[in-house]
């Protein structure tokens, strides 16, 4: 998905929890999520800092979108 | 340690008024295992039932598989910390019940559980058509939830297990195997020009009712170590998965484990079988890095040249399959690696998650997508009700006629990733 979306010309960022895959399947901007049963948000916290987590993930998603890279990059913290 | 296993071949399994094992032959009352089993609230009713090899017998959902045995020589007993206390246990004697198993079934608990057909096509890939198996379908009480449910299913295979296992104490084995592993400096000295050989073993560990457990401790919550291939011998390390069950490894694989009863054979005459390394397959990338890291340093501290990888499960798990390879291999430590493939039904997909350069030696236990027919069987231990839902089947799964399309995925031990499968490329 991830490779044919930016074969169409359309930047894309993956969001994943095992990015060592999303390397080997060749994604170029690859942002790290939670856990693979919960890739965008943690059920072990309370709603308002679960909230802010995964607004911390978008955010960091769509900077990654907007970010020229070089090859692969996985946007670490 | 060293750890004697004799072993009492069972020839047939009876219901009878006294339970007891004579002649070869496991006689079972089962009011004596009854209240073994609902001893837990939890489960409100069991069915005990027997099948035997070449009968037209089905057994789903299948949970978990068993071997009973018995501890009667040296510290603790079988599956300590779990059944029995948490001595360290893989010295002494045991004593096992071969050509027989405990199957734990009853209604499904998740989505990931098996088929044992005991004849037909399906018996031709399940290693457990070959064992007379006396099944226990469990019922559990309303409202359990899925994981309470779960654990009482395998608590009261285990209690079962004991229990049949207690009768073969102080009955005289029909063969006894010796197995023994040195200490290091020992090790060294007695075997100065053969390679050192580990065994790396992947314990599922992915939560949410895919876990392992060794001495009754999660085995996600542990950082890799090493024990002797003995203690899984006498149930060190169980099983708590309802994973896809052909490559899942039930208890009885742990028992059994192809791979240790293999470099046993050829410890002290072709390598020096030095020691088994525990590690998991968790679900947060930091703790794939940290366990496959761990891994990877106690190869190089126990100055091993090379060792055995196998894996539990698929998907995720091919990442730490292939981070432990990476790593092991990065310290100068051989790999051979064990695992399975879901290559789709036509097999022309990736056949794994992750790959890297390092796997060069790769043994595989199969396609676990490829699909089978099998035949409407005269009997059915359990139910039918899920069949058309469990992994590896889908909506169109039980036909008009009765028979099942299905992939190998549905069914037990069919592409074991130990190397306990029946299948071959010869």
């Amino acid at each position: 998905m991830v490779k044919e979306l930016e074969r169409a010309g359309l930047p894309v960022v993956h969001v994943c929890t095992v990015t060592p895959i999303s390397m080997t399947v060749g994604a170029n901007r690859i942002v790290p999520a939670i856990a693979i049963p919960h890739p965008l948000g943690n059920p072990a916290l309370d709603k308002d800092e679960e909230k802010k987590l995964r607004r911390k993930l978008v955010v960091k998603a769509l900077g990654a979108l907007q970010t020229e890279v070089d090859g692969q990059k996985v946007f670490e913290d | 340690m060293r750890l004697e296993i004799g072993k009492i071949n069972i020839t047939d399994i009876r219901f009878a008024e006294e339970s007891k094992i004579e002649k070869g032959i496991l006689y079972v009352n089962p009011e004596d295992l009854k209240p073994v089993v609902l001893e837990d609230e939890k489960l409100v009713d069991v069915v005990f039932d027997i099948a035997k090899p070449g009968e037209s017998v089905r057994i789903t959902p299948v949970k978990d598989v068993i071997e009973p045995r018995v501890k009667v020589e040296g510290k603790g007993g079988i599956f300590p910390g779990v059944i029995a206390k948490v001595d360290t246990v893989g010295s002494g004697k045991t004593l096992a019940l071969k050509g027989m198993a405990v199957v734990t079934a009853g209604r499904i608990v998740g989505f990931q559980e098996g088929i044992i057909d005991m004849t037909g096509v399906g018996a031709q890939y399940t290693p457990f058509s070959k064992t007379l198996n006396l099944c226990m379908v469990c019922e559990p009480a309303p409202d359990l939830k899925q994981h309470d449910y779960e654990k009482a299913v395998r608590m009261a295979g285990f209690r079962v297990a004991t229990k049949i296992g207690e009768l073969a104490r102080g009955i005289e084995p029909d063969e006894t195997c010796v197995y023994e592993t040195l200490g290091i400096k020992e090790g060294i000295e007695k075997y100065p020009d053969l390679p050192r050989v580990g065994y790396v073993s992947m314990l599922q560990t992915q939560g949410l009712l895919h876990d392992t457990y060794v001495y009754g401790v999660d085995a996600k919550k542990i950082i890799p170590t090493i024990i002797s291939p003995t203690e899984a011998m006498d149930g060190a390390i169980v099983s708590g998965n309802c994973v896809s069950a052909c490559d899942k490894n039930p208890t009885y694989i742990h028992q059994n484990n192809p791979v240790i009863e293999d470099l046993f054979a050829q410890h002290g005459k072709t390598l020096n079988f030095v020691c088994q390394i525990i590690t998991n397959e968790n679900v947060y990338l930091a703790d794939k890095e940290r366990s496959s890291n761990m891994t990877a340093k106690l190869c190089r501290m126990l100055d091993l040249d090379g060792v055995i990888v196998t894996q539990e499960g698929f998907g995720n798990p091919d990442t730490d399959l292939i981070m432990n390879c990476k790593k092991i291999e990065a310290e100068g430590v051989k790999t051979v690696i064990v695992t399975d493939e879901y290559a789709g039904r036509d097999g022309k997909s990736q056949s794994l998650a992750d790959a890297d350069a390092a796997a060069d030696a790769v043994v595989t236990g199969g396609n676990a997508n490829e699909v089978v027919i099998l035949p409407k069987l005269d009997k059915v231990i359990g139910m039918m009700d899920y069949v058309n839902k469990i992994a590896g089947a889908s909506e169109d799964t039980l036909r008009e006629d009765g028979t099942l399309e299905v992939e190998l995925q549905v069914i037990t031990g069919a592409t074991n990733e130990m190397g306990f499968g029946l299948l071959s490329a010869r």
